[in-house]
């Protein structure tokens, strides 16, 4: 069997893994990769998820897939399980080729996958969870309870601390459900498990167990595909490594050991030059009497379902100053954007907005103190895709009292105002009652900066907001932040993307598990900011 | 004594029978507000086929029948077209009480009532003294229906298919993952439904009362659905739900007869609904729907 | 302006297919849908006193349904509009029967405030378990609903019962005539002013002023209004009121209109037909004047048939739920992706 290649790779690293092929020469059987995927590309609309993505693992070890949030490593996960269908391309799974998006013909083919947040019903017991999930096995339409606890618990037995199999998934542990999860998976004698960001909620020995049965599973023959965001977890569980970034493979499956981590990180967070230390440089120089614009003291806030709560954060931001704020995602950022919005309860500590204590204060009185956001997803919390651009535009007209309006307002006026913003910040329109959906995402964008860098802005959070835009339309949002600078409001800059980071900030703080774990100050070391991000380095 | 007992039980069998049919929608996510609609569709098809070929078990087929293929039709508008479940389901209802009404008209050239001379067979008759009088007055539907609940909870506590239609109703994401389509299970959840719901009706209209009446279901369908939420969604709940909700009637009836003072028999038909919405509130019950929960009507509509 | 026109476009079309399953199942019952058709025009439009009866019909329907607007614009489905209307019918015959030698103004106003404060406080309670518990509102509203129907059947059976009534249905005494604003036609120039300055008032708070277009964002997207400060639950909880209170009006004028009297279980769809009214006119002020004056028609069009065809008027109850099916269907070009 020749050295299998991905027919359109295009990557100058060698695709460095030990050929099944060679090994196997001597049985003359030919054995199939474990997942094997050609070409496969997927689009939600005008969002590229994946682009030409070919990945070949071999059977019997554990892989790694690693990459930035919205590389397409979920999406990716899901176009092996059969739940999305891909828009071109093939997967194969074991030799048989899976075909588009059909879930029962991964999971006869032998694969079976472990959801990010599960995918057991929290009301279920565990005996009805694992039993809904079974392909195979139980057999009867109908089952007596007691039989069917009966029978799973031999396969819980051991592999999984549960006391009893009529306790409700719900309240379950996190780990005991992720166990739960592997055992489902494992039970319909799945050959290939595929866990997508398995660690993302357990604690640091939770994560020991899972990789020690990880190990465990691989040494009975199973293949392990894991999608991981720390480089420290690879390097402890993973024999190879793949990297996704912006929907494309930018590192083919490599061997772990032998490959120097800063290869790795370089490859998640891409290369590129940037500039740094002039912007840093004009800062100081308009620097003069300038003051607070955000602090906060001691934030502690609780955590969510899906994102770690913040410890003890501490923050300034001083007027013509922006602050960066790195991390892999679910890290911590929502939360402190949300605390600084007061979109959530903080638990202790003080947030001042200017010269005003905010901690206690309403959404609504932050941005009459001169807060402004730019959120993290502009279509769900950014604009309502179905209003109209003067009423998105116009919404934080909405809010707070103001002197001398009359009750009865002309929208006449609120439609020019709008027009007139959108305007001067070059957005492509029609009509301003055209309903905000109907925008390109950099169009939208631009509609929520007009909206939100109006005057009085103290300070402006700006959550991802470059994500999914074109070059045009990130250079315009960039050059719009760095005006704001210039004009001496205060910036917090929150993003994935470490080249947008140091190209705009005075000084940048690395989240990781809710707590600001690392600063820095230009010019900025790349391989520092991404080893603090990944926790290689504490 | 007597009497109040055997006209609970009399009540409580259609309300059962379509409180069931409201869990089996409810396991599936779709909060099924058509149940009235089908129930009466199922009153006048049992009654008027009955009349026309003089037999009881033609009735009540075609009266599953036809609910069954009006459930399909709602499947339609609600998972295909994705229209709004909740007004989707009042027009359904709507559509059960003025078609019957109209047929009704149509047909029978009558705005009040039809007789039939036939009627669900009596299996204990003859019995004149005592509790037998309870018993006497039953229909086959009634003494059936105890085991239909136990039917449907072996289908829905104790079976796979109960399994996944519970996992599509709460958790559809988890249904697709193990590659059920939550949509199929949606129809036959509804199939069930308008099966379920022709048997509630038919109990009222040829059970009890061998004759079909203009608007005679008088808002069981939606004490039906009180039922299911006050059951917990469970059908054994539901079931006893119904009972009690039959005992209440059966109360109100009995104190319209005996004009007692002191308790008006509208606070006593007000019980349902009140406790209803203390169970909606203590039990937290969120907006739980098939579709799209949280955005607002004007997103829902946004062809995207 | 394009999408509200396509929007309009079918819901023209979803309404015409209603009509045409209507028109089909009447034809196979052996109607005549031409002497259908033209008997609606003429009991809707033409005939001696159709446009003033389609009025009187169109009145409770367009009040309720604008309150139905502002929840449905709010993002809420508060159905209850049967209720509010019924507990609001229930005070103003309370006041003015409890205040028989009061002068007719003076109770008449103080009957329609009574009316808009019970069907409001009908509203807010399943209004305020939503914002603050996230309790189901179409199931709270329903119930509401339910028990609105009870206190009018109850009143109208016990404490306020017409003594000197029949015993077939169970009706209230006639309220004198000093407090009447119309005739039995229930059309009048009051009736029209109030009708008219409600509506004025509701469309200049929902379209021209802060409030209401606080409502139509929190309604469309309430994360997003929520990050752009609008507190979102306040919100929710005046469109509630508003819709309670508006309920509650119609109420109060249907009693001191053309009811005088207030029957058990009277005009019983009327809630719910306000809910299609509501979506037929896209839950914009004109254009639910002009469904509520369409349905309105219909109403009186069923009324006025028998002179001329012997048409139930139970197939408007089919039409309107027939309507009601097919008027939410959303026309998608896409497929929804798998997405969790």
């Amino acid at each position: 069997m020749a050295r299998w290649r991905c027919p359109s790779t295009r990557k100058s690293e060698p695709i460095d893994h030990s050929v099944p092929g060679e090994r196997l020469d001597e049985s003359a059987s030919p054995r199939e990769w474990a997942v094997r995927c050609e070409g496969v590309s997927v689009n939600f609309g005008a969002v590229r998820a994946l682009h030409n993505v070919c990945l070949a693992l071999e059977q019997g070890r554990i892989h790694a897939l690693v990459g930035q949030n919205g590389a397409g490593k979920t999406t990716l996960a899901r176009v092996l399980a059969g739940l999305q269908m891909p828009d071109i391309g093939e997967v194969h799974i074991l030799g048989r080729p899976i075909q588009g998006g059909n879930v029962r013909a991964a999971q006869a083919a032998g694969l079976a996958m472990v959801h990010q947040h599960f995918s057991l019903p929290p009301s279920f017991s565990v005996a009805e969870a694992l039993e809904l999930t079974a392909t195979k096995g139980g057999g009867a339409p109908i089952y007596r309870r007691r039989e069917l606890e009966r029978r799973w618990l031999a396969e819980v037995a051991g592999s999984c601390n549960v006391s009893s199999l009529s306790t409700r998934i719900r309240d379950l542990p996190v780990e005991t459900r992720q166990s739960l999860e592997i055992v489902r998976a494992l039970a319909s004698d799945a050959r290939v498990l595929l866990l997508d960001e398995p660690t993302a909620l357990l604690t640091p020995s939770a994560t020991d167990s899972l990789f020690d049965r990880l190990q465990i599973l691989r040494d009975t023959g199973v293949t392990v595909l894991v999608v991981l965001h720390k480089l420290r977890e690879v390097a402890a569980i993973a024999e190879t490594v793949s990297v996704l970034r912006d929907g494309e493979m930018a590192l083919g499956p490599v061997e772990t050991a032998t490959t120097p981590q800063g290869l790795i990180s370089d490859a998640i967070i891409g290369e590129g030059h940037y500039e740094s230390a002039d912007v840093a440089g004009q800062a100081v120089a308009t620097g003069v009497g300038r003051r607070t614009h955000l602090l906060m003291e001691e934030v502690s806030s609780k955590d969510s379902a899906f994102e770690r709560g913040l410890k003890n954060v501490n923050l300034r931001i001083d007027g013509g100053e922006t602050v960066g704020i790195a991390g892999v995602e679910g890290n911590g950022q929502r939360s402190l954007v949300s605390a600084v919005a007061g979109l959530t309860r903080i638990e202790g500590g003080s947030i001042r907005i200017g010269e005003s204590e905010a901690a206690a204060s309403s959404p609504a009185r932050r941005r009459m103190l001169g807060l402004r956001l730019v959120p993290f997803d502009r279509n769900t919390e950014g604009v309502s895709r179905s209003a109209s651009l003067w009423l998105n535009q116009s919404a934080l007209r909405l809010i707070g009292r103001r002197q001398g309006d009359s009750p009865i307002i002309s929208t006449r006026r609120y439609r020019e105002h709008a027009r007139k913003a959108l305007e001067r910040w070059k957005v492509r329109y029609e009509s301003v009652t055209q309903p905000a959906g109907s925008l390109s995402g950099g169009n939208i964008q631009r509609l929520i900066l007009s909206r939100e860098l109006s005057d009085g802005t103290e300070v402006l959070v700006a959550a991802q907001p470059t994500r999914g835009l074109d070059f045009a339309a990130t250079e315009f949002v960039r050059r719009s932040l760095g005006e704001l600078r210039s004009a001496g409001a205060g910036i917090l800059l929150v993003s994935s993307d470490l080249d947008e980071l140091f190209e705009l900030s005075d000084r940048l703080l690395v989240m990781l598990g809710g707590e600001v774990v690392a600063r820095f100050v230009p010019p900025y070391d790349r391989r520092a900011v991404g080893d603090a991000m990944t926790g290689a380095r504490r | 004594m007597e009497q109040i007992l055997a006209t609970t039980l009399r009540s409580a069998a259609p309300l059962a029978l379509v409180a069931l049919a409201g869990v089996f929608a409810f396991r599936a996510g779709i909060f099924h507000l058509g149940l009235e609609g089908l129930m009466i569709t199922g009153a006048f098809v049992s009654v008027a086929v009955g009349d026309a070929t003089g037999s009881v078990a033609v009735a009540i087929l075609a009266a599953t029948a036809v609910c069954m293929a009006l459930s399909v039709l709602f499947w339609l508008v609600i998972e295909p077209l994705r229209a709004n479940v909740i007004i989707a389901g009042l027009g359904l209802t709507s559509i059960g009480l003025g078609g019957t009404a109209f047929a009704l008209a149509a047909v029978y050239d009558t705005r009040g009532s039809i007789r039939t001379d036939i009627a669900l067979p009596r299996p204990v008759r003859g019995v004149n003294e005592g509790f037998g009088v309870i018993f006497s007055e039953l229909s086959l539907l009634v003494w059936i229906t105890p085991l239909i609940v136990f039917l449907a909870w072996v289908t829905l506590r104790r079976s796979r298919f109960g399994l996944r239609l519970a996992a599509v109703g709460e958790y559809p994401f988890a249904a697709r993952s193990v590659g059920i389509n939550p949509s199929v299970m949606r129809l036959k959840a509804l199939l069930i439904a308008g099966a379920l719901c022709a048997l509630g009706g038919a109990e009222l209209s040829v059970g009890a009362l061998s004759s079909f009446t203009e608007n005679m279901t008088a808002g069981r369908g939606f004490i039906a659905f009180v039922a299911v939420i006050f059951g917990a969604w469970h059908p054994i709940g539901a079931a006893l739900a119904g009972l009690f909700f039959g005992f209440a009637e059966a109360v109100g009836i009995q104190s319209q007869i005996n004009i007692s003072e002191s308790v008006p028999r509208e606070f006593v038909l007000m019980i349902p609904y009140v406790l209803t919405i203390f169970a909606v509130w203590l039990g937290g019950l969120r907006r739980r729907r098939s579709l799209e929960a949280e955005a607002g009507y004007a997103e829902l509509r946004e062809p995207d | 302006m394009t999408g509200r026109l396509s929007q309009a476009a079918v819901t023209v079309i979803l309404v015409a297919a209603a009509f045409g399953v209507v028109a089909l199942i009447m034809g196979i019952s052996g109607y005549s849908v031409t002497e259908v058709f033209s008997g609606s025009l003429q009991g809707a439009v033409t005939a001696k006193g159709a446009p003033s009866s389609t009025v009187r019909w169109a009145i409770p329907l367009f009040l309720i349904a604008l309150g139905v607007t502002i929840g449905f614009r709010a993002g809420f489905f508060n159905i209850g509009g049967q209720g509010q209307f019924y507990v609001g019918a229930c005070s103003a015959l309370a006041v003015s029967l409890g205040w028989r030698t009061g002068p007719g103004v003076l109770v008449i106003l103080l009957g329609t405030l009574a009316a808009m404060a019970s069907g409001a406080v009908w509203s807010f309670i399943p209004g305020y378990l939503r914002v603050r518990f996230g309790t189901d509102e179409v199931l709270t509203t329903l119930m509401m609903s339910f028990i609105g129907m009870l206190v009018l059947q109850y009143l109208t059976a016990g404490p306020m019962r017409n003594p000197a009534g029949s015993g077939q249905t169970a009706a209230s005494e006639r309220i004198p005539d000093a407090y009447r604003i119309t005739g039995s036609s229930g059309v009048s120039l009051t009736v029209l002013l109030i009708v008219g300055v409600t509506a004025a008032l509701i469309w200049i708070l929902l379209e021209r002023t802060r409030f209401g277009l606080r409502v139509d964002l929190a309604g469309r997207n309430a994360t997003m209004a929520r990050w752009q400060g609008i507190n979102v639950r306040r919100v929710g909880l005046a469109s509630f009121v508003l819709a309670g209170a508006l309920a509650g009006l119609a109420g109060a004028v249907e009693l001191y209109g053309p009811a005088a009297r207030l029957v058990t279980g009277f005009s019983p769809t009327v809630g719910f037909n306000a809910v299609v009214v509501a979506l037929v006119g896209l839950l914009s002020v004109p254009g639910v004047a002009a469904a509520a004056l369409f349905f309105g028609g219909l109403q009186s069009a069923v009324l006025f048939l028998p002179i001329v065809s012997d048409l139930p008027p139970s197939a408007l109850v089919l039409l309107h739920g027939t309507v009601a099916l097919l008027v939410t269907i959303r026309v998608r070009a896409k497929r929804r992706v798998a997405a969790a």
